[in-house]
């Protein structure tokens, strides 16, 4: 349960109060930044700040002025913020004041530079959305324009490199080819339905994303489901984790060539996704998770197939991952490749197992863990190979926490009935550990119960900048490897 | 070396003997109306818990499984299995309208066209504008498990070098040019084969500002997968599907 506070400044003290509040305690961190337009037709600049230690969230916001254009940029002090301040941009057309990188972040060409999906006539006029390609100058320089649609199955997005010769000397990732207007569907979407939207912020994330969707809406209204409900949530989210970090290692077996790791990783996934299937009843555990529990009862026979299969998994996914990771040649192709340096991920408030592999330990699952007596899984090279090691630990903790929840009481009704309006004048957070990191789902309503702005923070868009720094003098070649040693979302990302 | 060889040899073979087995017992798959009797409009539970209008009640249950996404509430909440989950994977039509199932109306038979010279080497370049949930499982096809190669298809790096366009997602508007250039890149015959229901219908996303209503807008489909993401073996069902392979006759 994650209790949430505010509190409101001036627009003036906004880059001084904020930062501040990021460093107010022990544990708190930024979390994510957007502007809403309360109910009388103010624009709020507000800012989400966690406290995962004591279990809370504080919103700080700062009323804009009516023809306001800008805001105080908290990028030259808070650097994780600088994304946020962009898609603000994108959205509502202003600008963030003092940002050293500014420009369009996921609106481009497509979009008509004065189209602003979520500034209103009042708001007029804004500044129209630019974008310039940071240009690498130099003897010998060329660039490489790679995407959106791209050589693989893979999601949409475009990398520009700019080379001497093979290696690269800069990469600008530029994205927002997968926006689908997310975050406005759940503002108008009925509250039975929204979950379903929830899902499909990032469906590899499916379940994660369900799970911060439920939270956010349960902490609106101060209720907590059931314990065995939110046991089985938890198993579903560590079987969601397991299949998609086996999937990362074969994705990187087949990026540097170890075609039979390839296969061998692929059909693990498939017997990762078998658990799914058996305790969810598909391979992506769709409609398992609901606001208030879990939508059905999952019979008992189901739990004892789990423990079994679970259980056979881990020998397999041993087996395999010694074969990867301690084959000299593979070691030879990640090691020292992709390197991403540990200020990077303070200053960028990088999260998920690519923080931890270059020696961050923050895990929105710590309380979880220390219950069940594990740890979050941490490397401090931070190269690929790091982060290939700390995903196969991953995988053996997220079989410990199967483990652990089977042996709980799973007994226990699935959902507690909501009401059907949410609660007045309310915000409502939820952050779930997904496998990629931390997620985010904010809620705020109206006086009505309505919605009345739904964000959502995928743990991509904190980790891109970090792609496109770690990708620096490496090979073109190395790059595939290096971008799968991220796994970044392109969709939750773009929204 | 030696390692990886034992290793190898160990796995045996993993790929499933039949072609399109069922899915497992218990699984929440495609819904389809049945012969038992539906309440009628006095009832309307699964139209009201589906989230995106996929059902209509008049003489019976009438499903869209261009707009399904597989969330299985009106399974759950229906009182008298007037509508169930179908284990089958053979899920793909040619035809947009042979994605609509009523009760009491026996499945549109599949018309497999004549195979044609692609149909045992079938080129795909694969497009994502989407979630990346039918991309994995576009992916798993590859996979030793379901083993696409043995019907001849296989994934290519360019559109120049391919036979099929697959298109996954809702296609919203900053892949509208994107995907209309790959299309157009790709020499005559090809094909477009729309796999899940974003990419049919736009499914969550369409009506939106992003104008994400799937591929029909931009592009002719040529076979159509349906699902939220679909399963590996309907994706290869609905490619051997579109180029008139005889991998795709429905085994009852």
């Amino acid at each position: 349960m994650i209790r949430t506070e505010k509190r409101e400044v001036t627009l003036d003290d906004w880059d001084t109060i904020v930062p501040a509040r990021t460093r107010a305690g022990k544990g708190r961190r930024y979390g994510h930044l957007t502007v809403r337009r309360r109910q009388d037709g103010v624009r709020l600049v507000e800012a989400l700040i966690l406290d995962p230690l004591s279990e809370c969230a504080e919103v700080v916001c700062a009323p804009l002025p009516p023809a306001c254009q800008e805001f105080p940029s908290l990028t030259p002090s808070l650097p994780a913020a600088h994304w946020a301040e962009r898609l603000i941009g994108d959205f509502w057309g202003l600008k963030a004041r003092g940002h050293q990188r500014w420009k369009s972040l996921a609106l481009h060409e497509a979009w008509p530079a004065t189209e602003f999906p979520f500034a209103v006539v009042s708001d007029l006029p804004l500044r129209p959305r630019e974008y310039q390609f940071m240009k690498v100058e130099g003897p010998g320089i060329h660039e490489i324009p790679v995407g959106p649609i791209h050589a693989g199955i893979i999601e949409a997005g475009h990398f520009r490199f700019s080379c001497l010769g093979e290696v690269i000397t800069n990469l600008e990732i530029r994205l927002g080819y997968q926006h689908r207007g997310v975050e406005s569907r759940l503002t108008s979407t009925p509250l039975q339905h929204m979950r379903h939207v929830a899902e499909s912020v990032s469906s590899d994330s499916g379940t994660a994303n369900a799970i911060a969707h439920a939270e956010a809406i349960e902490n609106l209204f101060g209720i907590e489901p059931s314990s065995a409900a939110r046991s089985i949530r938890r198993m579903a989210l560590e079987i969601e984790r397991i299949a998609s970090h086996l999937g990362d290692l074969g994705g990187l077996s087949g990026d540097v060539g170890f075609a039979l790791g390839a296969a061998a990783f692929a059909r693990l996934r498939g017997v990762a996704l078998g658990l799914g299937q058996t305790l969810g009843g598909s391979r992506f555990q769709r409609g398992l998770v609901c606001p208030g529990g879990i939508a059905w009862r999952v019979e008992d026979e189901r739990f004892s197939v789990l423990a079994e299969s679970a259980r056979s998994l881990r020998e397999s996914v041993r087996e395999a991952s010694d074969l990867m990771l301690q084959n000299p040649g593979l070691q030879e192709r990640m090691e020292g490749v992709g390197a991403l340096a540990p200020h990077l991920v303070t200053e960028f408030g990088m999260v998920g197992p690519t923080s931890r592999a270059s020696g961050g330990n923050y895990d929105a699952r710590s309380i979880q863990l220390s219950a069940a007596g594990l740890a979050p899984a941490t490397e401090s090279a931070g190269d690929v190979l790091s982060r290939a090691r700390v995903r196969a630990k991953e995988i053996e903790t997220s079989l410990d926490l199967l483990q652990y929840h089977l042996s709980s009481d799973l007994d226990g009704p699935p959902r507690v009935e909501l009401p059907e309006r949410l609660p007045a004048c309310r915000v409502g957070v939820g952050v779930v550990e997904a496998w990629r990191g931390e997620l985010i789902h904010w809620v705020t309503t109206n006086e009505d119960g309505s919605v009345n702005r739904y964000c959502v923070r995928d743990p991509s868009l904190q980790n891109w900048t970090g792609l496109a720094i770690a990708a620096r003098h490496n090979l073109v070649a190395d790059f595939p490897v290096i971008n799968k040693s991220f796994g970044l979302s392109y969709s939750g990302n773009d929204l | 070396m030696l390692t990886s060889l034992l290793y190898a040899l160990k796995q045996r073979f993993a790929t499933g003997e039949s072609e399109f087995p069922e899915l497992p017992e218990g699984a929440r798959s495609l819904p389809v109306p049945t012969s038992e009797p539906c309440l009628g409009v006095e009832c309307s539970r699964c139209v009201s818990l589906c989230p995106t209008g996929a059902i209509r009640i008049g003489d019976g249950v009438t499903l869209d499984r261009g707009l399904c996404v597989t969330c299985g509430a009106c399974v759950e909440a229906c009182p008298t299995g007037a509508i169930q989950y179908d284990r089958g994977v053979q899920t793909a039509a040619l035809q947009r309208a042979d994605l609509i199932l009523r009760s009491g109306e026996p499945r549109p038979s599949r018309e497999t066209l004549r195979a044609g010279p692609f149909s045992r080497s079938i080129d795909i370049r694969e497009v994502s504008t989407g979630c990346n949930a039918t991309d994995l499982e576009v992916a798993a096809i590859s996979n030793p498990v379901f083993d696409c190669a043995r019907f001849g298809i296989q994934f290519v790096a360019s559109p120049r070098f391919a036979d099929v366009l697959l298109v996954t997602g809702p296609v919203g508007r900053a892949m509208h040019e994107p995907l209309v250039r790959c299309y157009e890149s790709m020499a005559e015959p090809s094909l477009v084969v729309a796999a899940g229901t974003c990419a049919i219908t736009g499914g969550l996303h369409r009506g939106g500002y992003a104008e994400a209503n799937g591929v029909l807008p931009h592009l002719p489909v040529a076979a159509f997968i349906p699902g939220c993401p679909p399963h590996p073996l309907s994706i290869i069902d609905g490619i051997c599907l579109a180029v008139g392979s005889p991998v795709a006759e429905v085994r009852t």
